[in-house]
């Protein structure tokens, strides 16, 4: 090591020696005049260890040659080489400092005043996540809870992929492309394996879709395959994705469309192999889920070396746990305990709260009725009372600002209990009806609170709501009724989610055939297929604005509040949550 | 007490240890017990699962909780003939009647394997768990019962007595919370949760011990001052035996079936449901979790196994109860 110390500056000497000769005075370009004499040096000192006496001598004996001048265009400021690091202060300062490590001339890293070094991994302890509920398999294509999605998602990837902040961006394609009419065609990384060691390429990208598209197969992610008849490869990085016609949200379904390997079938639900940052470790049944980096990764290696996924279904033990120090991330926590908590973090998350309105029950035909219902809900007041300020109003379109479709013009409907009143008169309901709001309980926070509080609120305008509570399963049942069946809802508090950062995930709402829709509007129909067809964005953008603005006229829903997701965490984590709900353990970092 | 009335005919100053019962019925034979406890055993089973197979087809749809919340009809309807929920209820019962006959006991929708693998993994968590709390209850339920039972209104007496209608009067996952708040939380002296070494147990246990253990205590603790109120107590103490002795040679022959009928009880109670809720609070990976996550997904098989297995382990422990009174006390007929 005192061997490579002696030779920097056997050829810091030399370079000095031979500016003198060759550049003189003048230059001001410091890095040519470097590599330009790195080669000149290389012959002079050549000799290497017999030339070390001959040149340590050169600046011993000062007094004999006239001392060296450099010109520069800018005075240092100072001369703490702590303080600055422009070029013209690094003239006088690199001469005069020294650093632990230094350059040699052709910039290979080598000691400087340490003798030598080694990065210490500090040995802490890994990242723990708690869950609620255990994810049934850790095959990530056929399941899209959440809690299995924390693991899944570190563990397997997808084609495209999704920023921090929502932006679909490439991920195991390195390009792709609308081919033709029905068919999408992507090219895929080079140098992609799987855990396992096997290759990834266009057989196993074309075999993961097919399996999630076999009738045989059980899975959640059913929604990302709708229109996609088949996939298959061209070469051996070129995968087409054909469609049922024209289909616009490809790349989104795609980005949640996880990749295994070729012939991969149940083992995957024990035994997870994917290409991501993160392996597959150990699963002790009922407890924990733990994965290892992945050494192999084609990506950035990721900071956390080891994460666990802890079952603690209780939420007030995974609070006690984290207090604890026994976990570093819990996912939900209450607005209230965010004091309790060593840390926490929220994020507006792309979740919507609304009241479904049934379009064809007889009282609520007219729009005029439920643009007054809108008006006679406090928005604000909810967000802070019974979300403590952690949600803001729904700006009436199920979307926020930077999604694709959003409508800056469509506006809040404001709080204004008299001129919902007004309203209710003008629309020949003076007298008001009776109204029930449906609410499945344990499912979303704030439920039954939110459907007492817009109960009351509406009672206010002359339309007295009576509250009733349904178990979430049998929730889902029956809101699937709609009118003119007699038992269809009047009213049902839903939330939905909109991880594709896009106005298509509403399709279902706003189409006639879509499963949830309740408003059987010809245009707003029209608009939302035609978006489903357009392959331009801009055009997309614009269509789904005007079907918006539309709605905005007829309302289907009370719009009520986006809300936040507030996580607690440990005073080690360093994480900014991402807006798209997901739980990606590259992008955090725990401090020693 | 019921046994105890017919039982105390020795209280006539004779030594009660050489006291025979002559005119006890002679023991049914034990094998015969066995096989009709067994017998009403299946069909109490049957019964079982019967119920809970007509609950959780009744309640509700197993392809809705698992399709995404806006699946089409079609999509729905695939995932109910994956799940062969397309066919007649009765076929369906009677099918997994024959499945169960051979052992099979149906393939968990949601973990895509074995329901019973899923119950297999978890029952000996249940069981270690059970047992430390039974542990624990009944030594504060037996011995602080006994002791306070003899003392009636002494200081000792009145603190336990008051910690145990305290601790029976709580619910237990409230007391769970407690527990993990000021012994894991603020103390640091076990984990919060989880299986994860000896000392993960202390807690759950601990919980599951003070809440049954107080019920114990209130029985034991009647019951012996009930007993040491009977005459002869009062002849032998009279008589110069010691307090000790006299409780030691015959109170506790009287109580000690107390103790026992509780602490069988008691366990019995674990296993219907006590021990699920504390298994909840301290994320314990017993079969009440699997019941929970199998009841929210809706995932028949798992509920249905968890629940069938644990009606086994109540019937199966009701069963060793009565033979264990068969053999300590000649007096029950167990084939009554």
């Amino acid at each position: 090591m005192f061997s490579f110390r002696n030779k920097s500056i056997v050829k810091l000497a030399v370079i000095l020696t031979l500016s003198i000769v060759a550049s003189g005075c003048g230059s001001d370009s410091e890095v040519p005049s470097a590599a330009g004499s790195s080669s000149a040096a290389a012959t002079t000192a050549a000799p290497g260890t017999t030339a070390a006496p001959k040149a340590t001598a050169a600046p011993a004996e000062p007094a004999e040659v006239e001392p060296l001048v450099i010109a520069v265009g800018t005075e240092p400021s100072t001369l703490d080489a702590q303080a600055v690091n422009d070029r013209n202060s690094r003239v006088f300062t690199a001469n005069v400092y020294e650093t632990l490590l230094t350059r040699t001339a052709d910039g290979e890293l080598v000691s400087g005043l340490a003798t030598g070094y080694e990065a210490i991994v500090p040995n802490v302890a890994p990242l723990v996540i708690a869950v609620g509920t255990e994810p049934s398999t850790l095959d990530a294509q056929a399941v899209n809870d959440r809690n299995s999605r924390v693991f899944t998602a570190n563990v397997y990837e997808t084609l495209l992929t999704r920023t921090a902040d929502g932006e679909l961006v490439l991920g195991l394609a390195s390009s792709y492309e609308a081919f033709d009419e029905d068919t999408w065609r992507f090219t895929l990384r080079d140098g992609v394996s799987f855990h396992d060691g096997s290759a990834f390429d266009a057989d196993s990208a074309a075999y993961s879709i097919n399996r999630m598209l076999d009738e045989d197969y059980e899975t959640q992610r059913s929604s990302y395959i709708k229109n996609i008849v088949g996939a298959e490869a061209v070469d051996s990085s070129t995968v087409d994705i054909h469609t049922n016609g024209v289909n616009a949200v490809l790349p989104m379904q795609v980005a949640q469309l996880p990749m295994v390997p070729n012939g991969a079938g149940a083992e995957l639900n024990e035994l997870p192999v994917g290409t991501g940052p993160y392996m597959f470790d150990s699963w002790d049944r009922g407890q924990s889920i733990t994965a290892v980096v992945n050494p192999n990764y084609w990506g950035l290696a990721p900071s956390i070396q080891a994460f666990e996924i802890r079952v603690i279904p209780d939420s007030q033990t995974q609070l006690s746990a984290l207090q604890a120090g026994e976990v570093d991330l819990i996912l939900d926590i209450l607005p209230e305990q965010t004091e309790l908590a060593p840390a926490f973090k929220s994020v507006a998350a792309t979740e919507f709260s609304f009241v479904h309105l049934d379009t064809r029950k007889e009282n609520l035909s007219d729009p005029r009725v439920r643009i007054a219902m809108n008006m006679a809900i406090d928005k604000e007041l909810m967000a802070e009372t019974l979300y403590g300020g952690f949600a803001r109003p729904n700006q009436a379109q199920h979307l926020s600002e930077t999604m694709l479709g959003y409508n800056p013009d469509v506006k809040m409907f404001p709080y204004d209990p008299e001129g919902a009143k007004a309203l209710l008169a003008e629309a020949g309901h003076a007298d008001g009806f009776p109204l029930t709001i449906h609410v499945g309980v344990g499912r979303y926070l704030r439920s039954e609170e939110s459907a007492e509080y817009i109960a009351q609120a509406l009672t206010e305008i002359g339309l007295p709501t009576t509250v009733k509570l349904w178990e979430w399963n049998e929730f889902r049942s029956a809101s699937r009724v709609k009118a003119p069946e007699p038992e269809a809802m009047d009213m049902a508090y839903k939330w939905n989610s909109n991880e594709w950062f896009d106005a298509a995930r509403m399709t279902s709402f706003a189409t006639i055939g879509g499963k949830s829709n309740k408003l059987w509007n010809e245009d707003v129909t029209a608009l939302f297929e035609a978006g489903a067809k357009t392959l331009d964005q801009e055009e997309r953008h614009r269509l789904y604005q005007d079907a918006w603005a539309l709605i905005h006229e007829n309302p289907h829903a009370i719009y009520l509040l986006q809300q936040d997701l507030i996580y607690g965490m440990s005073e080690r984590l360093d994480w900014d949550p991402r807006l798209d709900d997901e739980y990606l353990i590259s992008g955090m970092s725990l401090l020693s | 007490m019921r046994w105890s009335n017919r039982g105390s005919s020795s209280v006539d100053g004779k030594e009660p240890q050489l006291e025979t019962a002559p005119d006890f019925p002679s023991r049914q034979p034990i094998m015969g017990v066995v096989v009709r406890r067994v017998r009403d055993g299946a069909i109490t089973l049957l019964i079982v699962v019967t119920v809970i197979f007509t609950l959780a087809h009744v309640v509700g749809n197993p392809a809705i909780a698992y399709a995404p919340i806006d699946a089409s009809d079609e999509e729905v309807a695939l995932i109910e003939h994956q799940f062969g929920l397309d066919r007649p209820f009765t076929v369906r019962y009677f099918e997994y009647l024959g499945d169960l006959a051979t052992g099979d006991f149906g393939e968990s929708n949601w973990q895509k394997r074995p329901a019973l693998d899923a119950v297999r993994e978890a029952v000996p968590a249940t069981i270690q768990l059970t047992l430390a709390g039974i542990l624990v209850a009944g030594l504060f339920g037996s011995v602080g019962g006994l002791l306070a039972g003899i003392s009636p209104n002494s200081l000792f007496d009145r603190v336990t007595n008051f910690f145990s209608v305290a601790a029976l009067s709580v619910p237990n996952f409230w007391l769970g919370l407690l527990l993990i708040v000021v012994f894991a939380v603020n103390l640091g002296w076990f984990p919060t949760s989880g299986r994860y070494g000896w000392s993960s147990i202390v807690l759950p246990a601990a919980t599951l011990g003070i809440v049954h253990g107080g019920r114990i205590f209130q029985l034991v603790r009647s019951a012996t001052v009930e007993e040491i109120s009977k005459p002869y107590v009062v002849v032998a103490r009279s008589k110069g035996f010691s307090m000790p002795v006299v409780v030691g040679r015959h109170v506790l022959r009287n109580t000690g079936l107390t103790m026992a009928t509780t602490v069988g009880w008691e366990y019995v109670r674990m296993w219907g449901g006590a021990a699920f809720a504390i298994e909840y609070v301290f994320a314990w990976p017993g079969i009440g979790l699997l019941m929970i996550n199998g009841a929210n997904r809706q995932d028949f098989f798992v509920l249905q196994s968890a629940v069938i297995v644990a009606g086994a382990f109540v019937i199966l422990s009701n069963l060793v109860i009565d033979l264990f009174y068969n053999l300590i006390d000649r007096r029950i007929n167990s084939a009554g």
